[in-house]
């Protein structure tokens, strides 16, 4: 293991009450408060952190929270760093990073809007970006089953040809 | 004359749509406002090709996915099957064999530079030079009669590079046909670096992007480079066997549609420098791990996760998978490069260029939507 | 070896019979761009039976759907088949267009494409090759005959 990704981690964990662990080689993860997030958004980004690699969102149903994950690239330090952050899943909210690494951050914030329902506080340009009036709910929701919406929706059981999908 | 055009009244903008039938276009519209000739803000209109792979992924287990994910991109489908087979082998922990490791670098260089040879193509295309178009489009199809004998599939391999290794090894004359491919898209490299009187035209000075605008809309890969950052996941953080081989990162500090166009020739030039090395390497052995040369469909994913990024031939691609313990993947986030290129890039470049400039910067952009909508 | 030869000039007096030229409009969903555009391209070129790809369906006789259709590109694709003239004919490229294929449990695409649109021929196979897409094009020239 490299000197520079334990160097970060100390480095990060003396200005902020974080969780981190070192992956490996050039991997590292931290997680953290949902109102700590752009402070510590701020401070990666003038570190180096310029790459918004991408934002994602994983649906815990069961212990009903959203997980929401930034991906960081460092150009200089060629780590990657993946900050963490869980918010509540029935009426998800959180503050948006548009500010910090601009287009790059609100584009992903628009899609995740679109496709799990998470509001960003803050982005200004939330609109639908895949999908046409799309009434259902937010589509990549863990309890919306698409197999169960597409038999309702497109197939038949009657008929022959189809009775397949219904195993 | 110029001050009376520039104060004209409101009502000369209109709107004109780009796409999604647009025959330089693919299923992507963008909506330009114009005024006069000039573009005065595009909006990019995405969604044309959105399948949800990502939750489709949830539903399959590794081995039906490997076949699902050559669809992400159309264009270079085994390098998305080597990102999908490396997540699954970090997650569980697998040793890939040393052969599976140099066919796996074969075949994605291979469909690097097919990629790059369709970008060649439809970037002459939307310029007006059509004899590129007609003579990239004849040269790709030796790669393809390529795949079609190692993989068995034209386009798309069908899971060839799978998780644990690759579904089988090379048939017994592969080598030398691909050395004999390779010469001949070596010769259409010399005719695409002939000088080009509308090449220089039409793509010079065209569609600049300075590196700090670059880094700021999240461009990747042969954009990011042809505006003058040295970068290259292949090089930042060589997975497989890219970290033995000897191979350069082509730069251009212009930033323009033809600094991105050159960037393209010269990456191709050296994913065959990449090709002959691995060749010439090759070890012999197995191809692919014993517990899964026969596919079993309830392989347990241990818990965890992982972040895996891959150069692919648009620029920087990345799963984010997430597994919680059983067959399936509990999430695939699938970070493809042209999500940035063609929304906030795009948007960014089109703004204040003339209506004839648009189909060269968009496709200098090397742009395919079905990775973008996913 | 003589008997092909045969069966050869035969179909190429079929061809030469045709008097009109089939125009395309291609509406190409992905796959159908990685396989009708070698068709175009110089190696198979369809250019030599008269068939060429137009940039307007208003001139097209035949319309290609090659690949699956999202909820939102259907509609477009309706309005492109909605231009065209008369006599018009629609060939649906892969099998995503016929039972929803690779994608049938996703919840944006079309699953049938004949509740949409009037479908001539289906051409299986995902993608189908170059080869299948030219028999569908000598079968279009059959039914173009028997239209006009």
């Amino acid at each position: 293991m490299d000197k520079k990704e334990t160097e970060f981690l100390d480095e990060i964990k003396s200005k902020f009450k974080v969780d981190g662990k070192i992956q490996r080689k050039q991997r590292i993860w931290l997680s953290t408060d949902e109102n700590k997030l752009v402070e510590i958004g701020k401070w990666l980004k003038d570190r180096g952190f310029v790459h918004l690699s991408a934002v994602s969102v994983t649906d815990w149903l069961e212990e009903g929270k959203y997980e929401i994950t930034y991906h960081l690239w460092s150009y200089d330090d060629k780590i990657l760093v993946t900050v963490k952050t869980k918010i509540d899943r029935t009426n998800p909210a959180i503050d948006s990073v548009a500010q910090i690494w601009k287009e790059n951050a609100q584009i992903h914030e628009r899609e995740l809007h679109e496709l799990f329902g998470v509001k960003f506080k803050g982005n200004q340009d939330l609109f639908p970006l895949f999908l046409d009036d799309w009434q259902g709910p937010a589509p990549f929701r863990k309890d919306f089953d698409w197999r169960d919406y597409v038999r309702g929706e497109f197939y038949d059981e009657e008929n022959e040809r189809e009775k397949v999908y219904y195993d | 004359m110029i001050e009376e055009m520039k104060s004209a009244p409101k009502g000369s903008e209109y709107d004109l749509y780009f796409g999604p039938a647009h025959p330089g276009s693919g299923n992507f519209g963008v909506k330009l406002k114009i005024d006069g000739e000039k573009v005065v803000s595009a909006r990019a209109d995405p969604g044309y090709l959105h399948r949800g792979f990502e939750k489709l992924m949830e539903y399959r287990t590794p081995i039906q996915n490997a076949v699902l994910s050559d669809r992400i991109c159309i264009l270079e489908p085994l390098n998305w099957n080597l990102i999908h087979a490396e997540a699954v082998d970090e997650l569980m922990d697998i040793d890939v064999p040393e052969r599976a490791k140099y066919l796996r670098v074969i075949m994605a260089e291979l469909s690097r530079i097919q990629s790059h040879i369709i970008w060649y193509g439809v970037f002459s295309k939307g310029i007006g030079f059509d004899t590129g178009f007609k003579m990239a489009f004849g040269y790709r199809d030796y790669i393809l009669d390529l795949f079609e004998l190692i993989t068995g599939g034209r386009v798309y391999p069908a899971g060839y590079i799978c998780p644990g290794g690759v579904r089988r090894d090379f048939p017994k004359n592969a080598k030398e046909k691909i050395l004999k491919v390779i010469d001949k898209i070596n010769d259409m490299i010399k005719l695409e670096e002939l000088e080009n009187p509308s090449m220089d035209a039409r793509a010079k000075g065209v569609g600049i992007l300075k590196v700090e605008d670059a880094i700021r809309l999240g461009a990747t890969g042969p954009v990011l480079r042809g505006s003058g950052m040295n970068t290259d996941v292949r090089k930042d953080e060589p997975y497989e066997i890219y970290d033995r081989l000897d191979f350069e990162v082509p730069i251009r500090k212009e930033g323009d549609a033809y600094a991105r166009y050159w960037i393209g020739i010269e990456e191709m030039k050296e994913s065959i420098k990449i090709v002959k090395q691995a060749l010439e390497n090759l070890p012999m052995g197995n191809v692919i791990v014993s517990n899964f040369k026969k596919p079993k469909l309830n392989v347990k994913i241990p818990e965890g996760e992982v972040y895996i990024r891959n150069e692919v031939a648009r620029g920087e691609a990345a799963v984010y998978m997430v597994s919680d313990g059983g067959s399936n993947p509990y999430r695939c986030k699938i970070r493809g490069p042209d999500f940035l290129h063609m929304i906030p890039v795009l948007e960014y470049l089109l703004k204040g260029v003339q209506i004839a400039d648009v189909p060269a910067i968009y496709w200098s952009l090397n742009i395919c939507p079905a990775d973008m909508d996913r | 070896m003589v008997r092909t030869m045969v069966k050869r000039s035969k179909k190429a007096k079929t061809m030469r019979k045709l008097i009109k030229a089939i125009w395309i409009f291609n509406w190409f969903n992905s796959c159908g761009f990685a396989e009708l555009v070698p068709v175009v391209g110089s190696r198979w070129d369809m250019e030599r039976f008269g068939m060429i790809i137009v940039g307007t369906p208003r001139h097209a006789d035949v319309l290609f759907i090659a690949g699956y259709q999202t909820l939102k590109s259907i509609k477009r694709a309706k309005r492109v088949y909605e231009q065209m003239a008369e006599p018009r004919v629609v060939i649906a490229l892969g099998s995503c267009t016929m039972t929803g294929g690779m994608y049938w449990d996703s919840y944006n695409t079309i699953k049938r494409l004949e509740d949409y649109l009037p479908v001539t021929m289906y051409i299986p196979g995902c993608p189908p090759r170059p080869e299948a897409i030219f028999e569908a094009c000598e079968k279009i020239f059959e039914h173009v005959k028997e239209l006009e």
